[in-house]
């Protein structure tokens, strides 16, 4: 916009110090519980911020880390991460190119990216630094209280990796099906002018604001006792739908259906009728129209919706926590169980850890698809 | 960040399936159990799954699931976790089995006070007992020549002297966080006035003096405690203690050994326990138990199978391992200075928490109604009266009352 | 399009709305109508429950329900017409109330405080959301290029978190002595208490409903603008309106449908507020009414929940909802009707 550049300093000067306050209000709580995760009880819930910074108690206890080993592990940070970004695409091109698809390309490439962080980090560096250390006098001294024993208390001893796999389950299978189910209805209601058609729309939108607490109490009975009320029809196979992923993921995707169905409606909307009319002309029905035509270009939008049913089935916790048994738990109830149980002040740092973990996902999704939101919502998928 | 840490926790892991050889037997029966997720259900199932083929669900959720899941034919889990109240539904609805010829059969180490008998048969198996009773910084009282309060009057007298020394800001702490806590906490004064809480019929039987008086009694307690006392549960009163915010509170045992642990309290060795305070009738408090049933749909075999599992995980050497974790009933228990609230509490006379269905009501409608008290927006009298409809209208839809 | 086509489309989807929304939905309908209980009978039991040292034993009298053979409770339903809604509304307390202009006695009756903090909740937040929304919009799209990846990517945080975390995390900070709240001591130099009355936590819950949604309005809002039509901005400018008036005049309007979705998102999730009630375990000052809802649902410890009251607290929080959206329904079907 030209009207940028003719800005006067003090409106330029607001805008920006505006959103340099906005930015620390919304980053200051996951900042802060990051800190305090690394830190020790007593630390960690210190009432002055100071202490809570560089841990004191932490350093006492002999769980602190040098400057040579913050300088290290930033200094690595920075180039690892500065030639993943320059090397990656180029080898999963080359990849592509000779033996597989791209996205199997990008998968492999990440899971080789994750394992050697993994190594350097929690292996090759700890041992390196700890024989550097003594060697190299006041630069070796830890200065900073800093501890992942919770972090380890998390993952291994309370195998957090299992809540996390059932997380990724549940939620691999929500977004799935609920963009499958919903981007064939989203293209038949956006091109479809009848009254039933508007009905069906109102009606998801009154489901849609629904309260969630009146229609998850109901399913516990049937799901608990479907394997009795099934078995007329099924037989033995009858399963008892309580615990099984899928089940939820069932749940998930209806509740999250009415959401879906408008945004990508409107998405569709937003692509010329014109397209598949033209398309149509040419001798295809309606499926093969929305393969060919309406397929390569729905993509932006897609993923825009996507992200939104990721962050439903990642973040629910009325359907996990009732309807899954510990066997199966995702994460969220898992930490939510972890705070309300009868805690000490270690447990509870403990869930802290937890908590930055589950949102460090989040965290990396977003940076990933950060561009395809904007682009996706820009090519108009929520005009309302 | 040390690699030492990491190959800790390998070793950590390596010892607890090392441990699978302490069960007497190996267990061939796939089995499951349902309970609460506190520190003592965690030693016990740990024990328990040494014994092999045995899935643990400690779940939050354990009180809305367990009703339908025992019921379910076959039974979703075969062993349960309950307490006092949590037993009525199964019992209610038969889906706990009678024990009296399993014990005969396995139950050689149980103790006849942890037979749990509803009209003579064996129900339950208690392993360990939980009330709130007074713990107070024993240097802050002696400092100030205060003697050891047993009542709430002296209570209150000694949290006056202690806020005017201005040793601490709040002397008392309390478990009033709205709901099932804040409701507890009227029940225990209730009780200890001697109160009964329905009359014929399960009709409601609060507006009295007696609930008037118990009322008071947590008013009064609040004017000493920090102001944010409607949102502190157990977890928040056991850390303003062990950072030496209060002096005094009529706190849960279960936490008492919290106050020893070095890692995070501030006040080692400091905190004594003592007597519930006493009400004009009985202690001001109540006895819990929690204890283990057994699904009535499941086969024989796999009662067998789960009783013996569940005898394993309640047996001496857990209690060994985690002997502070709990007031256990188990034989091999060594009650120590921190146990001394609860026996004391026990010889005083206090009661049962009175468990029953129209008791589950009343205790939500308390906790629910109190607080209209606490902050000022009724009085005594009205604030009773209208926990009082509020029972009726729920004890009517749930066919108690007629 | 014809019928068949469209039935293969919406199909699935409609199936599972049916299944797992619309059949639930009419069982919760139906239930506000009708009582099912146990049929109890009374007997006398004899207790034994362990002491620290030895039993204690009591008999009283317990309601016990009966079974039948199949060892199954016995229940019975009766239509109760609108008994379960007239025992959450208690339309008798609170006519006498309002009668009497007691504002405090209309507030004792858990729906009707419910409903003031659900209506005070969600039109005091929506004008902050959109506000805030915009601004940090424009914000954005002001800043140098460098800077705007990084930033959208800060200002999303707040929206993608785990909601339980974020209120956990908003509890950390501010309760007893949390680190904002000794902050906030220091710079007023006084005690401060934020968890101890109704209007602080009142304050403090709008405040995190904000920072968690403010983002995604600031989303949506600033991909809009991208689309703003640039030639009516340099003929404004040329026709030398102030950057007020282009905001005014322009950019506002081009962003009109997009506040309406957005405030309409924000008035059914905010309606049906939840989390913060759990959150900032603020039963003790103030409820919602999807908190009600919940309160009547969950089991008590012995198993009782009143799922008829439940069940018409939840409709009446839709027929509120429903209200709400009205204007959003007037609009879709004129939208429907012009594009087709």
């Amino acid at each position: 916009m030209q009207a940028v550049h003719r800005q006067p300093l003090s409106l330029k000067l607001l805008s920006s110090g505006f959103l340099f306050f906005w930015c620390i209000v919304a980053a200051f709580p996951i900042v802060w519980i990051t800190v305090m995760s690394f830190k020790s009880p007593v630390d960690a819930f210190d009432a002055s911020a100071l202490n809570v910074i560089f841990g004191p108690q932490t350093l006492a206890d002999g769980k602190g880390i040098s400057l040579l080993d913050i300088l290290a592990y930033l200094g690595v940070a920075i180039w690892m991460g500065r030639s993943i970004k320059r090397t990656l695409p180029g080898m999963v091109m080359t990849f592509a190119d000779k033996s597989g698809p791209v996205w199997l390309g990008w998968i492999i490439g990440a899971s080789i990216t994750g394992l050697v962080v993994l190594v350097v980090f929690f292996a090759l560096l700890p041992t390196v630094l700890g024989f550097l250390n003594p060697l190299v006098g006041p630069l070796g001294r830890d200065i900073w209280g800093f501890t992942t024993e919770h972090y380890t208390t998390v993952w291994i001893d309370r195998a957090f990796y299992r809540n996390f796999q059932n997380s990724m389950i549940v939620t691999a299978g929500v977004v799935t099906v609920s963009l499958t189910v919903g981007t064939l209805a989203g293209y038949g209601l956006a091109r479809s002018g009848s009254v039933l058609a508007f009905g069906i729309l109102i009606i998801a939108l009154v489901f849609r604001a629904l309260p969630p607490s009146v229609l998850v109490a109901g399913y516990l009975p049937v799901f608990i006792n479907s394997a009795e009320l099934l078995r007329p029809f099924l037989g033995d196979a009858a399963p008892t739908l309580y615990g099984k992923p899928y089940a939820v993921i069932a749940v998930l995707v209806a509740m999250n259906q009415p959401f879906t169905i408008w945004m990508l409606r409107s998405f569709f909307q937003n692509i010329p009728a014109e397209l598949d009319e033209a398309a149509r002309v040419d001798g295809c029905n309606h499926f093969q129209a929305f393969r060919r035509v309406i397929m390569p270009v729905m993509w932006p939008g897609v993923i825009t919706t996507g992200l939104f049913s990721f962050l439903l089935a990642y973040n629910d916790f009325l359907v996990t926590s009732l309807l899954l048994d510990a066997q199966n738990q995702t994460m969220v109830p898992a930490i939510a169980g972890m705070f309300n149980r009868e805690t000490t002040t270690t447990d509870q740092v403990v869930a802290v850890a937890a908590a930055v973990s589950i949102t460090a996902p989040l965290i990396i999704l977003v940076m990933v698809f950060q561009r395809q939101i904007v682009s996706g919502l820009t090519a108009g998928a929520v005009k309302g | 960040m040390k690699l030492k840490t990491l190959a800790l926790a390998g070793a950590m892991s390596l010892m607890s399936s090392v441990a699978f050889a302490e069960c007497a037997f190996e267990n061939t029966v796939p089995l499951k159990s349902l309970s609460a997720g506190f520190e003592a259900w965690k030693a016990v199932t740990d024990a328990m799954a040494e014994c092999g083929n045995f899935e643990a669900s400690l779940d939050q959720e354990f009180r809305e699931k367990q009703p339908e899941a025992f019921a379910a034919n076959p039974s979703l889990y075969h062993i349960g976790g309950v307490a006092n109240s949590t037993i009525i539904p199964l019992l209610n609805a038969g889906s706990i089995r009678p024990l009296d010829d399993l014990v005969e059969k396995y139950g050689a180490n149980l103790t006849p006070n942890q037979l749990i008998k509803i009209d003579g048969k064996i129900m339950a198996i208690a392993m360990m007992v939980n009330t709130q009773h007074l713990m107070y910084r024993e240097d802050i009282l002696n400092d100030l020549g205060i003697a050891v309060p047993t009542t709430y009057a002296e209570v209150l007298d000694a949290a006056a002297k202690i806020k005017e020394a201005g040793v601490v800001e709040y002397p008392i702490g309390g478990t009033f966080k709205t709901g099932w806590n804040l409701g507890e906490e009227f029940i225990n004064n209730f009780l200890g006035e001697g109160g009964e809480f329905f009359t014929d019929g399960n009709m409601p039987n609060i507006n009295n003096e007696k609930g008037v008086a118990s009322l008071e009694v947590m008013k009064a307690l609040t004017e000493y405690m920090d102001p944010e006392y409607l949102v502190s549960d157990s977890t928040y009163v056991q850390q303003q203690f062990q950072q030496g915010k209060i002096a005094m509170s009529n706190l849960w045992a279960s936490r008492a050994a919290a106050m020893d642990d070095e890692a995070e309290s501030q006040v080692v060795g400091k905190v004594v326990m003592a007597a519930a305070p006493m009400g004009s009738a009985a202690p001001a408090t109540s006895l819990w138990w929690d204890g283990l049933v057994f699904a009535t749909n499941m086969t024989d075999e796999e009662a067998d199978a789960a009783f013996r599992v569940a005898m394993e995980g309640i047996d001496e050497e857990m209690v060994k391992a985690n002997n502070d974790a709990a007031v256990w009933l188990v034989p091999g228990y060594a009650p120590g200075r921190l146990a001394v609230g609860a026996a004391a509490t026990a010889a005083a006379g206090a009661r049962p928490y009175p468990g029953s269905g129209p008791m589950g009501i009343m205790h939500t409608v308390l906790g629910n109604g109190i607080s209209d008290y606490l902050t000022g927006a009724k009085d005594a009298a009205t604030t009773l009266a209208d926990i009082e409809a509020a029972y009726v209208t729920a004890a009517k839809e749930a066919g108690l009352v007629k | 399009m014809k019928f068949k086509t469209f039935a293969v489309f919406v199909g699935p989807s409609v199936l599972m709305m049916l299944l797992f929304i619309a059949f639930p939905l009419v069982s919760v309908f139906l239930q506000s109508f009708q009582v099912t209980q146990p049929v109890y009978e009374t007997v006398e039991v004899e207790t034994c429950t362990p002491g620290f040292l030895e039993q204690t034993c009591v008999t009283e009298m317990s309601s016990v329900p009966k079974l039948d053979e199949h060892g199954e409770i016995i229940t019975t339903t009766t239509f109760v017409g609108l008994q379960s809604y007239r025992n959450v509304l208690e339309p008798d307390r609170a006519w006498a109330a309002i009668k009497a202009f007691d504002w405090r006695g209309l507030q004792t009756i858990d729906f009707w405080k419910a409903l003031r903090f659900t209506l005070t909740f969600t039109f005091i937040t929506l004008p902050l959301v959109i506000g805030t929304g915009l601004a940090i919009a424009l914000a954005i799209n002001n800043a140098a290029r460098s800077v705007k990846g990084p930033v959208i990517f800060v200002s999303l945080l707040p929206f993608i978190i785990t909601p339980v975390i974020g209120a956990l995390s908003i509890n950390w900070l501010f309760r007893g002595d949390g680190i904002l709240t000794a902050w906030l001591e220091r710079m007023l130099d006084r005690d401060i208490a934020l968890f101890a009355q109704a209007w602080t936590i009142e304050v403090l819950m709008m405040i995190y409903r904000v920072w968690h949604v403010a983002p995604f309005a600031a989303i949506v809002f600033y991909a809009a603008l991208q689309t703003v039509n640039h030639d009516s901005l340099e003929s404004a400018l040329i026709d030398g309106a102030t950057r007020w008036q282009r905001l005014k005049y322009i950019v506002i309007p081009h962003l009109m449908p997009l506040i309406v979705f957005v405030s309409m998102i924000h008035l059914m999730d905010t309606y049906r507020a939840f989390e913060e009630i759990v959150g900032f375990s603020s039963q003790g000052y103030v409820i919602s009414l999807q908190w009600l809802t919940y309160d009547f649902l969950v089991p008590d410890q012995a198993g009782n929940r009143s799922v008829s009251r439940a069940s018409a607290s939840a409709m009446l929080t839709m027929i509120g909802i429903a209200i709400i959206l009205v204007p959003l329904l007037k609009r879709t079907w004129r939208d429907h009707r012009r594009s087709h």
